[in-house]
C-alpha cells in the first residue's frame, strides 16, 4: 500500500471480488420473479401442398402452411435483469417412425417491455416439413407458444405461454394452388 | 520525478487507505444492489457502483497530504565509541 501501483492493485483486487458478488446477487435475484404469463394460440388454418425438394428440384416433398393467432401479454416477464425475450411457435408431432418432431415455425425477438403485449395474426416464417417428406403418416400436431427469457446476467429460463387445446390433424395434400 | 510517480505514503496512511477501500467497496456493492433492485434498474446499480468506484480511486490512489501526516522519525545518528 506504500506506492501508487500497490494501492491500485489492492483496490482493484477487492473491486473484482465485489463485482463478482454483485453479478451473482443480480443473477440470483431473477429467481424471485416467478411470473408465468399465459396467452392464447389459435389456429386459423393448416394446409399441405406439394413442393419440390429442398436440395434437388426433381425430388418431391410436402410443405405445411399454418395460419395462426397469438395473443399473449408477456410484459410480466420483463424485470430489471431481462434483456430480451425470444418467443416462438412450435409444432410438435410424431410420425409412424416414432420420431418426435418439434419444429419452430415462427419466432420473434422482443427487446422492450412495450412490445411484449403480443397480438399477432401470422403464418409460418419457416418451412414446416416432415422427415419422411410426407405428412401422410404424421400424427395430429400440438402447437405451442414458447418463450425464452434472456437476462443481462444469469441463466436462460424457458416457459410455455400457450398450447392448442386439442391436437390438430394435418389435412390431405392439396393440388397446387 | 521518480518519487512523484511512486507516490509514497506513511504507515498510518497505508492503514487508513486499506480500511477506507474495504468499507467503501463492500458497502457500495450492497447499496447499489439494494437501490437498483428497488428501482428495478440495472443502470442505477452500475451507475452507483461505477461512480463510487471512480471517486474511491481518486481519493485513495494519489499520495494526498492527509496520508502523509505521520512521517517516520528516525533517531539521529549516534557517534560510535
Amino acid at each position: 500500500m506504500h506506492s501508487i501501483f500497490s494501492r491500485i492493485n489492492n483496490v482493484s483486487a477487492l473491486l473484482s471480488s465485489c463485482m463478482m458478488a454483485l453479478f451473482a446477487a443480480i443473477a440470483l435475484s431473477s429467481f424471485v420473479f416467478t411470473a408465468d404469463p399465459k396467452g392464447d394460440l389459435g389456429l386459423l388454418s393448416v394446409k399441405v401442398y406439394p413442393a419440390s425438394g429442398a436440395k434437388k428440384a426433381h425430388s418431391k416433398q410436402e410443405l405445411a402452411f399454418v395460419n395462426f393467432n397469438v395473443t399473449a401479454d408477456l410484459r410480466p416477464l420483463f424485470h430489471w435483469n431481462t434483456k430480451q425475450l425470444f418467443v416462438w411457435v412450435e409444432a410438435e408431432f410424431n410420425n409412424t417412425k416414432k420420431s418426435e418432431n418439434a419444429v419452430a415455425i415462427w419466432d420473434r425477438i422482443i427487446r422492450r417491455k412495450d412490445d411484449a403485449n403480443l397480438k399477432v395474426s401470422g403464418k409460418n416464417k419457416y418451412m414446416l416439413r416432415e422427415l419422411t417428406k410426407s405428412f401422410k403418416n404424421a400424427e395430429p400436431a400440438h402447437y405451442t407458444l414458447k418463450y425464452n427469457v434472456m437476462p443481462y446476467v444469469g441463466v436462460l429460463t424457458y416457459g410455455e405461454a400457450a398450447r392448442t387445446n386439442a391436437p390438430v390433424e394435418f389435412p390431405l395434400v392439396q393440388k397446387r394452388v | 520525478m521518480q518519487d512523484y510517480l511512486e507516490g509514497k505514503i506513511d504507515f498510518v496512511g497505508q492503514q487508513r487507505v486499506e480500511e477506507v477501500a474495504r468499507v467503501v467497496l463492500i458497502s457500495t456493492t450492497a447499496l447499489s444492489f439494494i437501490v437498483g433492485f428497488a428501482m428495478q434498474s440495472l443502470a442505477v446499480t452500475f451507475g452507483i457502483f461505477g461512480a463510487v468506484t471512480a471517486v474511491l480511486l481518486l481519493a485513495v490512489v494519489p499520495p494526498w497530504p492527509m496520508f502523509r501526516q505521520h512521517p517516520v522519525r528516525w533517531l539521529g545518528a549516534r557517534a560510535s565509541n
